[in-house]
């Protein structure tokens, strides 16, 4: 019997031959006993696993289960519901406070580069949007200067990088 | 809905109070099927902690499509194959950080299983039901991934050879030539654990 037959003869066992086939395959088993044999050892399996699946239970309470489920659905759901209840004009700010910062900085660096070259200090630079904090470090050392714009409504560091809560160094 | 009404609803009306948002609905789904749910991954993985995690990731993406379910299949046997996907995209990874598997191998060239001598005594005659749910996982964890994967899912699932193969993603000629070679497997394998327990 060469393994197309055999395979045949396993289809037959489980249903899926059509009809011309399924007669074939059963005259093949009223001559051949190999055939035979193969089909009762077959069965023999199917007939063991069939609803013999081991019994099993969960390792975990149903609380402790539950709660990584419940932390991940919120964790993948959160995202999208804070962009949906927020106004347009709130996602707009995202755009907008950079944009705003960036002008800033350039207000900024132009009054430095003019009061540089008719020698008198800078006093007092006016942010350009409430929403939007600043953080200036100036290295007199390496003579730099580094001015840091956050959105005050969005950025998680917002908190920390207020000037109060900043340590003096 | 409360607690109560949750533990006393049945799927249908714990499906649909879940697809409008009820978290506390979709905890009590979650409870009635997490055994068979993450059964089903330990038969494919048999590894506890991955199918423990790969249980609760199918309970995420069923909350996520929940939209999608409308109720051709049981609430369980739509999750069923939820579980059954995840496994299978895992066991595809892990085929991919092996190097090629003696059963592959074997698959490729024809295997020993043809060469075989028929079994003609049944192995499992005379045992009891929780003896021969014992046996036959003892049978199955000896198996390859391929082999296992595709008696699991013909058997336990009682998919067919067409569902299988799409699944599996491969040829229903796979998946019929995988699943002659892991019944003839089994029978060897489940003659050789009845030799055993004699000695």
């Amino acid at each position: 019997m060469d393994f197309d037959a055999q395979l045949k003869l396993q289809a037959y066992l489980d249903g899926e031959l059509p009809e011309a086939e399924a007669r074939e395959v059963a005259k093949l088993l009223a001559q051949d006993q190999e055939a035979v044999l193969l089909q009762g050892e077959l069965r023999n399996t199917r007939q063991a696993l069939k609803g013999s699946e081991a019994i099993v239970q969960l390792p975990e309470s149903r609380e402790f289960y539950w709660s990584k489920i419940a932390r991940e659905i919120e964790r993948l759901d959160r995202p999208e519901r804070v962009e949906q209840k927020r106004p347009f004009i709130f996602r707009l700010q995202r755009f907008l406070v950079p944009v705003t910062g960036a002008l800033a900085v350039a207000i900024f660096l132009g009054i430095t580069l003019i009061n540089s070259s008719t020698g008198t200090t800078l006093g007092e630079t006016e942010l350009a949007s409430e929403d939007m904090g600043a953080i200036t470090f100036r290295s007199e050392s390496e003579g730099m200067t580094t001015v840091w714009l956050y959105n005050r409504g969005d950025s998680e560091l917002s908190d920390e990088l207020a000037p109060d809560n900043v340590e003096p160094q | 809905m409360s607690d109560k009404d949750h533990s006393s609803a049945d799927d249908r009306e714990l499906v649909r109070g879940a697809q409008k948002g009820d978290m506390g609905a979709f905890e009590e789904l979650v409870a009635r099927h997490r055994d068979k749910i993450y059964a089903r991954a330990l038969s494919m993985i048999r590894n506890e902690e991955e199918a423990v995690d790969l249980s609760q990731e199918a309970w995420v993406k069923g909350w996520q499509r929940l939209a999608q379910f409308q109720g051709e299949a049981s609430f369980g046997t739509w999750m069923t194959r939820i579980v059954i996907n995840l496994c299978l995209d895992q066991l595809r990874k892990h085929k991919r950080q092996r190097t090629e598997s003696i059963e592959a191998m074997d698959e490729d060239s024809g295997g020993v299983e043809r060469q075989m001598p028929v079994v003609t005594v049944n192995p499992t005659a005379g045992l009891e039901r929780t003896e021969l749910r014992q046996r036959i996982d003892a049978a199955l964890a000896k198996l390859s991934h391929e082999h296992r994967t595709v008696l699991v899912l013909h058997e336990f699932e009682e998919m067919e050879y067409k569902e299988i193969a799409k699944a599996m993603d491969c040829s229903i000629g796979t998946v019929m030539s995988r699943l002659f070679y892991a019944r003839r497997k089994m029978a060897t394998i489940l003659t050789d654990l009845r030799k055993g327990e004699g000695q």
